[in-house]
């Protein structure tokens, strides 16, 4: 069975390629985010199994959206990080807030996401 | 003396001794002694006082006038004589001293007449002695007046008639003339000034004596002889205490040696000059005296206040004169008084030698005062507080506007600075005294204090001046608040610079970066799809090329608000005509020609670009001027608009930041902005 994914992202050109890409990799993707606030939302109505959280967000960064999502201990989604910077832009961050990892969108694929989430 | 005055003198002896020997051997007078005696006392008199003045002042022609009416009057002892001739001659020349004597009291005391009236009554006094004499001679035997005397020699006939005529004439001719020596006399009384009229009173009062007795003498000789002859003795006695008034007069001289040495005394005790003028006034007897001291660096003369002294203004009366100090031969003062006292030149010789040095000594201290009063008004000129402060703090002096006091001057004098300033500001001050004092150095700080109801910033420099302090106190309050603007105004360029980064930053992350992101994953979603599904493929690519279009679209608006351009390329027209194709309203351009140097014409196209975006979001305006002009080698940028207006500088970042980049150029940007009447912003901005 497809695993269920949000992607919360401010562009709505990245979030309908990411879309593509992915669902043809076998990812269900059941919702779209442009901000921190409606990604909380949406995860709360629509439990995915993963959200893609960009880093950069109009309201709030991707950090402590991550950081609130991973207090829920299990119960919550798997969140991945991406963001168009480089991982090394953001120091000890990305490690810090219980996301599974950080994907660059340069090089986001269903195979990518799969091995980080394995 | 001199040889000439030598001669006179053994001349008057000679005539003399003439005199006595014709008297005591004269066979016609009765009472020989008493005549000898008279005429020693009444000619000596005039020979004595006359070599004197003449031996004092030899170009001065009244002492020999003097002598002369001497030795006349000896002349009348050919009187005396036995022999026929010498009798008569006698006789006749015996009245000739009076006409001297009348040429000498008119010629007193320059010793020459000055006008021709004076001239005719000298002349006239002399042809009515002399030629009366004579022509009385030729018909009067002398029988009446002295029945032993020798005969007339010149009678040529007996004539009573004739005589009488003659001595009515002579008579009335006398008189006259002593009549037009009084007039004359009175004159010159009335027109002397005081010092003048105390050398003349006593020569002018024995003088007056003797012609009222002549006055007197002379009709009365017509009416009674002993009568006559009685007057004529006390006339001889007055008359020859004339010449010692003049004596008196000459000797002055002598006596201005001792108002000399008053002077001296005087001037010792004298400590300013109005002292040293009241001396100088006492010793020449001229109340009215002024005194210029002369100050060579300055190539001028100043009075004892120290103000300038115009010497020709004071002497353009014709009363006044002015005589020059010299001391070492150097020019030292100059006294300007009344005309008269230049009958003593030895007097005011003397007092001029006598003041010359205390003069000197007082000229320096006039020079100083000049520059002590130049220095003061400098100082005065000085906006600065001045300060003179002991070891402990203590004021001792303060020089400056009351308002830039925290206490009243007097309440400062005597007080120490740790009992007026805040404890901080004394401890500065203090220390920068002490430090002054031990190394001779110029100490100068800042500090901040509250003046006047406000905070106030301050510099001092303290100086050693002897075994005390002066502090030179500056306000710096408006030079602090420009340095504080430019370094706030200096924060502000590096922050607008930062948020500029920040703004690219995140312009290039958020437009360009995400459609190349996007790009990328398109295109490697369409390679992936490429063999299974070319029709999905050629949607992807199609999809990918708009992407990359927009992209580049993004990358250049950004690229143009990084600097644009044609600003570099082409100048700031064509960048401005390029910012008016582009702006949403008609925009009406005026510019010059002339390429502005690089920074003007950055900072000018910044003004219209940022102008012309606000006026586009906020001015609802229906066009814009923009107005680009060099004047007075300044650039003159202006956009103004028919809009709302109402624009206040002072809100938001974008015009303070436009004034921030002006104002780094050493350029003005004002903003007039009424509500209802359009905005207008106004950048000069130098292009030197």
């Amino acid at each position: 069975m497809a695993r269920t994914l949000l992607i919360v992202d401010d562009h709505a050109g990245f979030r309908a390629t990411v879309r593509t890409v992915l669902a043809g990799d076998g990812f269900e993707v059941v919702g779209e985010a442009e901000d921190g606030t409606s990604a909380l939302a949406a995860v709360e109505r629509l439990q995915p199994d993963v959200v893609l959280l960009d880093v950069q967000l109009p309201d709030m960064n991707g950090f402590e959206v991550a950081a609130q999502l991973c207090k829920q201990n299990g119960s919550g989604p798997q969140v991945v990080l991406t963001s168009s910077r480089d991982a090394t832009d953001f120091g000890p961050l990305v490690p810090g807030c219980g996301a599974r990892g950080f994907i660059p969108k340069a090089e986001l694929s269903g195979a990518v996401l799969q091995a980080v989430l394995r | 003396m001199k040889r000439t005055q030598l001669a006179v003198l053994g001349a008057a002896l000679g005539l003399t001794v003439a005199a006595l020997v014709l008297t005591f051997t004269s066979d016609h007078e009765d009472n020989a002694a008493l005549v000898a005696a008279g005429n020693l006392v009444a000619a000596w008199a005039f020979i004595g006082s006359g070599l004197v003045a003449w031996a004092r002042r030899p170009a001065n022609r009244f002492g020999l006038l003097l002598t002369a009416v001497g030795l006349t009057w000896l002349l009348g002892a050919l009187a005396e004589s036995n022999s026929s001739i010498p009798f008569t001659l006698g006789w006749i020349l015996g009245g000739l001293y009076l006409a001297v004597f009348v040429h000498a009291l008119l010629a007193f005391p320059r010793g020459y007449l000055e006008t021709p009236s004076v001239y005719f009554a000298v002349t006239a006094a002399y042809a009515v002695v002399l030629g009366g004499g004579l022509l009385n001679s030729f018909f009067d035997d002398f029988s009446d007046e002295c029945a032993e005397c020798p005969p007339n020699a010149f009678l040529i006939n007996e004539s009573r008639l004739a005589t009488d005529v003659i001595s009515g004439l002579i008579i009335a001719v006398g008189v006259a003339v002593l009549g037009v020596v009084v007039h004359v006399l009175l004159r010159r009384w009335r027109a002397a000034s005081k010092p003048l009229r105390r050398l003349l009173s006593p020569i002018y009062a024995t003088s007056g004596a003797s012609l009222v007795l002549l006055l007197v003498a002379l009709p009365l000789s017509a009416v009674s002889d002993s009568a006559s002859n009685a007057v004529w003795w006390v006339l001889v006695f007055v008359f020859a205490s004339v010449p010692l008034s003049f004596l008196a007069f000459v000797l002055q001289t002598r006596l201005a040696r001792a108002a000399v040495g008053d002077l001296l005394v005087d001037l010792g005790a004298a400590r300013e000059p109005k002292e040293v003028r009241a001396a100088i006034r006492r010793a020449l007897g001229d109340p009215t005296l002024l005194l210029g001291y002369w100050i060579p660096n300055a190539n001028r003369y100043v009075d004892v206040s120290g103000l300038p002294f115009d010497v020709k203004a004071h002497t353009a009366d014709e009363g006044r004169v002015a005589t020059i100090v010299e001391h070492d031969h150097d020019l030292v003062a100059v006294l300007v008084h009344d005309a008269s006292l230049l009958d003593q030149p030895e007097l005011v010789r003397a007092v001029c030698a006598a003041a010359s040095l205390a003069l000197a000594r007082e000229r320096m201290v006039q020079a100083l005062k000049g520059s002590e009063r130049r220095y003061r008004a400098l100082l005065h000129a000085i906006p600065d507080l001045m300060f003179r402060m002991d070891r402990s703090g203590t004021y001792l002096d303060v020089k400056g506007d009351p308002r830039d006091l925290t206490v009243p001057p007097e309440e400062l004098l005597g007080s120490n600075v740790r009992d007026v300033l805040p404890p901080n500001v004394a401890g500065q001050l203090l220390a920068g005294v002490r430090e002054a004092l031990e190394t001779g150095k110029v100490v100068t700080g800042e500090y901040r204090l509250e003046v006047g109801g406000a905070l106030r910033d301050w510099e001092v420099r303290i100086v050693k001046d002897g075994r005390e302090a002066a502090l030179i106190v500056r306000e710096i309050t408006e030079r602090k608040r420009q340095e504080d603007e430019l370094r706030r105004s200096r924060a502000r360029i590096v922050e607008a610079a930062d948020v500029e980064r920040r703004r690219l930053e995140r312009n290039l992350h958020d437009g360009a970066q995400q459609r190349l992101v996007s790009l990328s994953l398109t295109l490697r979603l369409a390679q992936a799809r490429l063999a299974t599904d070319p029709q999905e493929t050629e949607r992807l690519l199609k999809a990918a090329s708009d992407e990359l279009a927009l992209a580049l679209e993004e990358l250049r608006e950004l690229a143009r608000g990084i600097h644009p351009a044609v600003l570099t390329d082409r100048g700031l027209g064509a960048a401005l005509e390029a910012l008016a194709a582009r702006s949403p309203l008609p925009v009406d351009l005026a510019l010059t020609d002339e390429r502005l140097p690089e920074p003007v014409e950055a900072a000018a196209y910044y003004v219209v670009s940022e102008a012309l975006a606000n006026v586009a979001k906020y001015a609802d305006a229906s066009a814009v001027a923009v107005t680009v002009a060099r004047r007075n080698g300044s650039a003159l940028v202006e956009v103004a608009d028919d809009g709302v207006g109402g624009a206040d500088p002072t809100r938001g970042s974008g015009l303070r930041g436009l004034a921030d980049r002006v104002e780094a150029l050493d350029g003005r940007l004002r903003v007039e902005s009424s509500p209802g009447a359009g905005t207008r912003i106004r950048a000069e901005i130098p292009c030197a």
